[in-house]
This record gives C-alpha cells, structure tokens and sequence, in this order.
C-alpha cells in the first residue's frame, strides 16, 4: 500500500501541508478510487520519515474534507466522492503549479510579457510533442 | 491524550555525575527516542523508569499511579530490553521462553514464535554460545511477545547486520498497531530516529534538552546560501557561518525577517539532516530549553 508521495522537506510548505494536497491529486486524478484503502499513520509516518503527529493532521484535514474516512478497527479508505469535488481539485492543482511557474520567472526577473511568450512557447512544443 | 507515564523532578547523583532534575511525560501511540552521546544518562534514565537504578528525588507516574509501591504488579504493563542481558549465559533460548511468558500474562506464544522464525534464532543453543547479533534477536523476541502496553528498548539494533535492522524496524511499526501501545527507544542510529521516532529526547550531561516534535525541531534549522556577503557581527538565530555567504540558524524564522529587512537575497534555503541538528545541540553550549 505504498503511495507515490515525495515530500520536500526543504520546502516552505509545511510537511502535513504538502501530504494532505498529493493524497487530494491522487484521488482527484482517479489514482485512488474510492474504496481504496490508505496506509496506518504510523506506517506511512515511517516510510515518509515524519511524525504521526504530522501524519494524523493530514488525515485529520482530509477526513474534515471528506477525502478519506476512517473506520474503526479496519482502517482509512478513500471516501466516495462526487465528480465537482474531484474537479475542484483538479482545477486547484494545475492552477497552483502554473501559478508557481510564473512566480519562479518573476523572481528571475522576467516580465509578464516574457513570461507570456514562454508560455506560448512550451504550448507550441508540448502541442508538436502530443501531435507526432 | 493522557500521558501513560509521567516523571516529576526526577534526580539521581552517581559519584560526580547528576542526572536530573527530569520532567517528562508520555503520551500513547506515540515513540519516543532518547538521544545523547555515550553517558548522557539514558540508559539511568531508562532504568529509573523500570526502578531498577534507585532515584534519589522525583517521581515516577505510570497510569496516574507512583511505581514506589511495593506492590509490582505495575511491571506487567512494561517490557524492557536492556544494552545486554545479564545471567542467561547457561540458558537456551526455549528455556529464556519458559521464564519470561511465565511472568507476563499478556504473553503471545504465536508471535513469538513468528518472530524466531523471522529472525533465523536457534533455541536450542546456549545463550553464551550465540553471536552478539543473536543475543540481540533473541531478547528483542523476547521482550516484544510480552505484548505490554509500554516497551523501553535500550540500542535495540546495535551489533544487527543491516538486513535484521531494517527488519526490526518494521517489526517495530507493526508492533505499535497490535494495539494501543507506547515506545521509548535509545539509540544512536539515525535510521532508528528518522523512521520511528514521533518525539526526539535530548540528554546532555544528565540534562534534559528538551522534548521535540520531529518535524516541528527540524523546521526552526536552516541553511541560507546568500547572494551577498554578510556583516561581520552575528545575525539573529545565526548558529554558524562558512565563509561570508552560507549561514545556520536555529530560528528560522527570526533570521528570515533580518534577511528580509535587511535585503539579503538568498539562492537556496535548506533543511538540515536530523544527524546535523543532532550534532549541533549535542556540542552547543546549554542555554536554550526546549518545550
């Protein structure tokens, strides 16, 4: 039952932070379909090298939000969710990741109107890339 | 969540080393690393827990209830793996069986036979005739299948080849979902800390350091790379410098808002390994305590 989680510890994200949104992509992309179930705490805790502490906040966050359920004794599943949910996750992901890469370009100093023309450009490649 | 065990103002003098004073608590489901250099006082510490070391002061709380009594029925809720096992040379490993599932009624014979059969140990061997890794496989079976609600492990993987340690490792998960269960371990493998450990215990000279989170100790340490060089003084949070543009806090967050203030750009700012903000709070100065 391992998940394909990295957490990056030099981020300035916080570690439940960053656990709680790859167990959301997971789900929302339809790689953990409902029923699916999740590691313990404890278990993921060591394979992640965190805290249950820290594990337990994520599962917390997730569980509030309806993402997993837990049920006693048997353990933590992936709960049913509706398709606008998963979609809102979806949007929020690639968003947040376009969102990122225009930040990593201001920082470098580029302007808007750079930043624009690169985005074209990677669009024109990926688009050949998806045609060939 | 109520702590299991409590210790108040615990102190313990041996000819010119104090130990103490120490308050802790410890929560269930949770482990606990004790951390130290060679003669910190915790394998004192752990055995005060047992009350096998006498306290000179302090108190030792287990369910709300001082272990002074007279009565021990309190160890039935404790196992106890010590650095080395004293007096089973001239047993075997079923006679070592025998005596110990005798005094835990929590006994679990089928785990531990799954155990010795995980771990290759011969019982019909001698105990004095069983390589140091051995001796360790075999005490470690022994003190996991008394199934108690609270396990103290002294250096459970020294002398363990590297297989039997990753191992135990997962024996060690497993075994703290068998129920609701509490761990303190002492150890000086980092391995051992970053996979198990929820909260870290420093000792230092028979001083407590601190009870820390994991993640929460490893977030206030960071490496700057600084694009311009630094003044001369010290920064706030600043614990060390290599050359002028690399610095280490242990306040993040106070270093960070100077750096900000006072426009120093910065190409990357990482974490440090556990093993490195070990070292520091094991060779720094006493000064700051933690939660």
């Amino acid at each position: 039952m391992e998940l394909p989680i990295q957490i990056a510890k030099d981020s300035p994200e916080p570690i439940y932070y960053q656990l709680e949104e790859q167990i959301k992509a997971l789900i929302a992309s339809g790689q953990l379909p409902a029923g699916s179930p999740l590691p313990s705490i404890r278990a993921l805790s060591k394979d992640l090298e965190i805290s249950v502490i820290t594990t337990r906040r994520a599962y917390q966050n997730l569980e509030y939000e309806g993402f997993i359920q837990t049920t006693q004794g048997k353990g933590t599943f992936v709960a049913d969710i509706d398709d606008t949910k998963k979609e809102k996750v979806k949007t929020e992901t690639v968003y947040k990741a376009i969102q990122t890469a225009v930040q990593t370009a201001l920082r470098h100093d580029y302007t808007f109107a750079e930043i624009e023309q690169i985005f074209q450009q990677v669009m024109v490649e990926l688009r050949e890339k998806e045609g060939s | 969540m109520q702590p299991w065990l409590e210790i108040m103002q615990l102190r313990k003098t041996i000819d010119d080393f104090q130990l103490g004073p120490i308050d802790l608590s410890f929560e269930p489901e949770t482990i606990h690393a004790l951390i130290g250099k060679n003669g910190a006082g915790k394998s004192t510490l752990m055995k005060m827990l047992m009350n096998l070391a006498k306290k000179d002061e302090g108190q030792i709380r287990l369910f709300g209830q001082s272990i002074q009594n007279r009565d021990e029925s309190w160890k039935q809720h404790i196992s106890y793996l010590p650095q080395t096992l004293i007096g089973c040379n001239s047993f075997t490993g079923l006679e070592l069986m025998k005596l110990t599932s005798h005094w835990y009624s929590t006994w679990d014979q089928k785990y531990f036979d799954q155990l010795v059969q995980m771990f290759d140990i011969p019982l019909r061997k001698l105990y004095r005739n069983l390589s140091q890794g051995v001796q360790k496989k075999l005490s470690i079976a022994l003190t996991l299948a008394c199934d108690t609600d609270i396990l103290i492990l002294d250096e459970p993987t020294a002398h363990m080849d590297i297989p039997s340690k990753q191992m135990l490792m997962d024996i060690l998960v497993e075994w703290m979902e068998r129920s609701e269960k509490l761990m303190i371990i002492a150890s000086h493998q980092t391995d051992d800390i970053r996979k198990l450990a929820d909260y870290l215990i420093v000792l230092k000279n028979g001083q407590l350091l601190g009870k820390f989170e994991k993640e929460e100790l490893a977030s206030r340490y960071k490496r700057y790379f600084l694009q311009q060089p630094l003044p001369n003084k010290p920064i706030p949070g600043e614990i060390g410098r290599k050359g002028k543009q690399i610095v280490i806090t242990q306040q993040q967050e106070n270093t960070e808002q100077y750096l900000i203030e006072h426009q120093y750009d910065w190409i990357k700012a990482e974490s440090l390994e556990l093993e490195e903000i070990i070292t520091i709070m094991l060779n720094q100065p006493i000064y700051q305590k933690g939660t």
